[in-house]
């Protein structure tokens, strides 16, 4: 405490979140999420098989099944080509930026000296292009936690190891 | 008596009657209707073997107590800081609390408790899978200085003794009989009227299955019923119900803020309230996470607010009503009490502070949403149906109240900060103020919509370990300006939030 001063503070002169480069994910998750995509769509439409050949009523209603369904692929296609592209994070000296949102575009910043727990998860597809998903927690609920996924797994482990580190500093020095 | 912590030792011996009573209600409530089914239709024959069941139940229930008891201990490992519970019928459970992750230790007294005379002891933690220890039976001296032992994490662990640890303290605020009164007569109305329709639909629920056991006839007690309904006009059926929503208001006021008085111990409060069932909780002020306070418009007139101090919800996985210990309900403070109370909790600084309204276009979506669609809605249903078209006339005083909600709801709405605080401020007919110190902040969001950006307006959501705060169509440039600023405040101060 001897070198305390307590100065009127410029907030013009803050250093702004909002101008910050974000990372984008690497261009190997849009294939993920393309893998993701097609399984769900394959298992929607053996449902939508088994349904039109059980059902009677539906045998005359062929076309609007399979418009419909050509219609819901193509939708979620470019949502989620939308979404991918909105996604972006950047990991500063003290917080985590996380900006994401198709319609609204949401901003989350976590402080590093808030962060609870840190979780990396590899799914199945992920791994064979070496990606990971980043998950931090806090304490403020489900809508306090980020996931930032399709992110290389050796940036992602030392991103975890670094505000790792930085976590256990700051716990020694609060005041 | 106790007062040194440090050995494994066991609860009071009286836990087995009450871990025991505790069980055989428990069975007892799920078995009531069956077994009462059983006497009515069952005969007297079989009355014995009822008898003989009933009495293996409670013997078992005491059983398991005892064993309950007998593996249950507790002890304080002074050199860890840990609360260190061992536990289990048949399975071994250690449950080990740090003492910094203490969140409150309530002191209760259920009926029977409080004719044995014991006390229970329950610890919240921060842990985040919320879990929770109780202890069933414990002799009031020892109760009182376990709970000190627990929340004073840097003190030495050496005995306090206390004799007469309540009636010391100089309570700061007593809420008095009067002050209840007008609480009842003026709040809660919505619980009170969840209550009653919850109530009524036990009564027809349970009623009709009694009824089918008695195999009366329905269309008989249909007569009977809708003769009574017309023997009473509408307006008396309202005014009963409206009587008996302000006596359930009164009852449940009564019931839960009886004698509601907050002291000063040490360095927490303490609040102690309860008609049957008295009820302490200690907490520290710091651990506070989001103050609030409401008043309506005759409490206004009255000079009377409803403050609740939130703490941290951990664990997702809670009951509701075990969620309620994380938020303490005092109603009934006059001004100066409340100033007071904040003073305590917050510190003396200032609550003044630069205030931040919203844009205009707040009004567009509820508006569309609650009065347009709906009505157009309504007109496009009531124009092809010809019973519903006399009725048309009513959507002129619903757009016009509507309207003038939304209005109010918009005018209410802001926050103010300053260096020390964020309060937030909003609401129709309950007008409440949520106040927030910047070292609480877990997360911060920004949200904005495509089509705002070009008239900069923008959303902020302040995410808390109490919950949320939300900030809905402000200046965008403003807000990116505050959340900067809070960033700075939490990531430079660096202050513990808990």
């Amino acid at each position: 405490m001897d070198s305390f001063t307590n100065e009127t503070i410029d907030l013009e002169a803050l250093p702004k979140f909002e101008s910050i480069r974000l990372y984008k994910p690497h261009p190997n998750y849009w294939k993920v999420i393309r893998i993701h995509l097609s399984i769900f769509l394959l298992i929607l439409g053996i449902c939508c098989l088994l349904l039109f050949k059980s059902v009677k009523e539906l045998e005359n209603q062929a076309l609007l099944i399979t418009s419909a369904y050509i219609f819901i692929a193509i939708v979620l296609f470019l949502i989620l080509k939308l979404s991918f592209k909105k996604r972006g994070y950047a990991v500063r000296t003290h917080d985590v930026i996380y900006k994401s949102g198709i319609i609204t575009e949401t901003t989350t910043i976590i402080p590093l000296n808030r962060i609870q727990h840190i979780e990396l998860n590899e799914g199945i597809f992920s791994r064979i292009y070496k990606l990971g998903k980043l998950q931090i927690f806090t304490a403020g609920g489900q809508t306090g936690h980020m996931h930032i996924a399709g992110i290389p797994i050796d940036e992602a482990k030392s991103i975890r190891d670094v505000l790792l580190k930085k976590i256990d500093l700051l716990d020694q020095h609060i005041r | 008596m106790n007062t040194d912590f440090s050995l494994p030792q066991r609860q009071s011996a009286y836990g087995i009657i009450i871990m025991a009573a505790n069980t055989a209600v428990k069975i007892g409530r799920a078995i009531l209707l069956p077994l009462a089914i059983l006497f009515i239709k069952l005969q007297a024959v079989h009355f014995l073997y009822v008898m003989l069941s009933i009495v293996a139940i409670i013997l078992t229930c005491l059983l398991f107590a005892y064993l309950w008891y007998i593996r249950f201990t507790f002890f304080l490992d002074q050199h860890k800081h840990e609360f260190v519970i061992n536990k289990g019928i048949f399975s071994r459970d250690q449950i080990t609390i740090q003492l910094d992750k203490i969140q409150q230790v309530n002191i209760n007294q259920s009926i029977l408790q409080k004719i044995i005379g014991v006390y229970g002891l329950k610890i919240d933690t921060a842990g985040a899978d919320g879990e929770e220890v109780s202890i069933k039976a414990i002799d009031e001296v020892s109760a009182y200085n376990l709970k000190e032992h627990l929340l004073s994490r840097k003190a030495a662990f050496e005995p306090v003794l206390k004799n007469e640890h309540t009636t010391h303290e100089a309570s700061f605020l007593k809420i008095s009989y009067p002050t209840l009164l007008k609480v009842g007569l003026t709040s809660h109305y919505g619980q009170s009227l969840a209550i009653l329709g919850a109530f009524f639909y036990f009564l027809i629920h349970e009623g009709r299955q009694v009824l089918e056991v008695f195999d009366v006839d329905k269309g008989e007690i249909k007569n009977t019923m809708l003769s009574l309904a017309t023997l009473f006009s509408v307006t008396i059926i309202v005014i009963v119900l409206l009587t008996a929503l302000l006596i359930i208001n009164l009852v449940r006021t009564f019931y839960k803020y009886f004698e509601l008085e907050i002291s000063k111990h040490n360095q927490s409060l303490l609040l102690s309230s309860g008609l049957f069932a008295k009820k302490n909780t200690l907490i520290s002020p710091n651990k506070v996470q989001l103050v609030k306070y409401s008043q309506n418009y005759f409490q206004t007139k009255m000079n009377l607010l409803n403050v609740s101090l939130r703490q941290a919800q951990f664990g997702r996985g809670k009951k509701e009503h075990e969620m309620q210990g994380s938020s303490l309900e005092i109603p009934g403070c006059s001004t100066i009490e409340k100033n007071e109370l904040i003073k305590m909790i917050l510190g003396p600084q200032s609550l003044a502070g630069r205030t931040y309204i919203p844009d205009w276009r707040f009004l567009n979506l509820p508006i569309f949403f609650n009065v347009v669609l709906p009505v157009i809605v309504f007109l496009i249903i009531a124009l092809n149906i010809p019973q519903i078209k006399p009725w048309i006339g009513l959507t002129i005083p619903y757009i016009l109240i509507s309207i003038s909600m939304i209005y109010i709801s918009y005018k209410k709405h802001c926050i103010m900060v300053n260096e020390n605080f964020i309060i937030k401020k909003s609401g129709i007919w309950d007008i409440s103020n949520e106040i927030v110190q910047p070292n609480k902040i877990q997360a911060i969001s920004t949200f904005q919509y495509p089509w705002h950006k070009s008239v900069d307006v923008g959303h902020l959501c302040l995410h808390t370990a109490a919950g949320q705060i939300r900030f809905k169509y402000g200046n965008y440039t403003q807000i990116k300006n505050l959340v900067n600023y809070w960033l700075y405040q939490v990531e430079y101060e660096n202050k513990d939030w808990m």
